[in-house]
């Protein structure tokens, strides 16, 4: 079976970077469609499905969270390109900006954070990595 | 004053879709008339454009009569970067025609619609209809604001109803 996904050199030079930096696996949470007509879910009585669709190799670009006094704490995450292709061709997504937009937060170690900007770290104008920025929970940002 | 709302944006969403039916949104893949409640939707950063972002922000007892009568005030925020096709030259007009659309929606009469209880209502379900009715004042347009290349504008609008027995 051919895999419907093309990997670069550089995407799968990123790969092994990103396992032997001990590349982790991250959940990424995906809100099920929208059920066309249905006023429930437009009202917030209905709430969508969510699915947890696992990304790996991941590593936080620095171990530290970034923290300041005024603003809650922000983790960057890089994010193996391969795997990301893959998730955007298998759920039907136009491109991995859109998925990223579309999803609900990132799980890492049962902790929701969300996603406030995702950047495609390229060479030659193929992506290799993904950049995402995450903070922590509103409830946790007071 | 659940209901109220609910029933207000329902009102506001079927006259913007009749004033200008090609204003649609894409939410969550699914196409919708381009207006939503942000406190409804999952949190979105940046939020989207052309379409219409209904947020509920003040609410006052206007009298404690037997059946109270209650006044909320309902923020309509929009914004527009223009189209890429006039390389955006054409922004100003564009949030134009969202003030015109806005203001032939709230100002067409009637000026109320019979509240209704979607508590119950699903896919082929209808909502139960209520004994009295929701109405609202005109709509005030606040100064445009410039956000980089987008225009913004919010509109306040007082939305009255009576607290009925049972109500929440």
């Amino acid at each position: 079976m051919s895999d419907p996904v093309s990997v670069t050199p550089a995407a799968r030079a990123a790969d092994t970077l990103l396992r032997s930096c001990g590349g982790r696996q991250m959940l990424l949470r995906m809100p099920a469609p929208a059920i066309a007509g249905d006023l429930t879910e437009q009202l917030g009585i209905a709430t969508p499905r969510f699915q947890n669709i696992p990304l790996a190799p991941v590593v936080f670009r620095k171990a530290r969270a970034v923290v300041s006094e005024v603003r809650p704490a922000r983790w960057e995450l890089l994010v193996s390109a391969t795997a990301v292709q893959g998730v955007v061709t298998s759920l039907g997504y136009a491109s991995a900006s859109v998925l990223f937009h579309d999803a609900a937060g990132v799980l890492l170690d049962d902790e929701l954070l969300e996603i406030t900007s995702a950047t495609a770290e390229q060479v030659f104008g193929q992506p290799y990595a993904y950049r995402l920025v995450l903070v922590a929970p509103v409830a946790d940002k007071n | 004053m659940q209901n109220a709302k609910d029933t207000f944006y329902t009102m506001l969403q079927s006259r913007l879709a009749a004033v200008n039916p090609s204003r649609t949104i894409v939410v969550r893949g699914t196409v919708r008339p381009g207006l939503l409640v942000e406190e409804n939707e999952l949190p979105s950063a940046p939020p989207p454009t052309d379409c219409f972002r209904l947020c509920w922000t003040k609410l006052q007892l206007v009298s404690t009569s037997p059946l109270p009568l209650v006044a909320m005030e309902c923020s309509i925020a929009y914004a527009t970067a223009g189209s890429a096709g006039n390389a955006a030259m054409d922004r100003g007009r564009m949030l134009a025609a969202m003030d015109g659309e806005l203001f032939a929606a709230l100002s067409v009469e009637p000026r109320s619609a019979p509240k209704l209880n979607y508590s119950g209502a699903g896919v082929g379900v209808a909502p139960t209809a209520l004994s009295t009715s929701v109405f609202w004042a005109d709509p005030v347009f606040g100064p445009v604001i410039v956000n980089e290349e987008r225009l913004e504008r919010t509109a306040t609008v007082q939305v009255y109803a009576y607290r009925e027995a049972g109500e929440l």
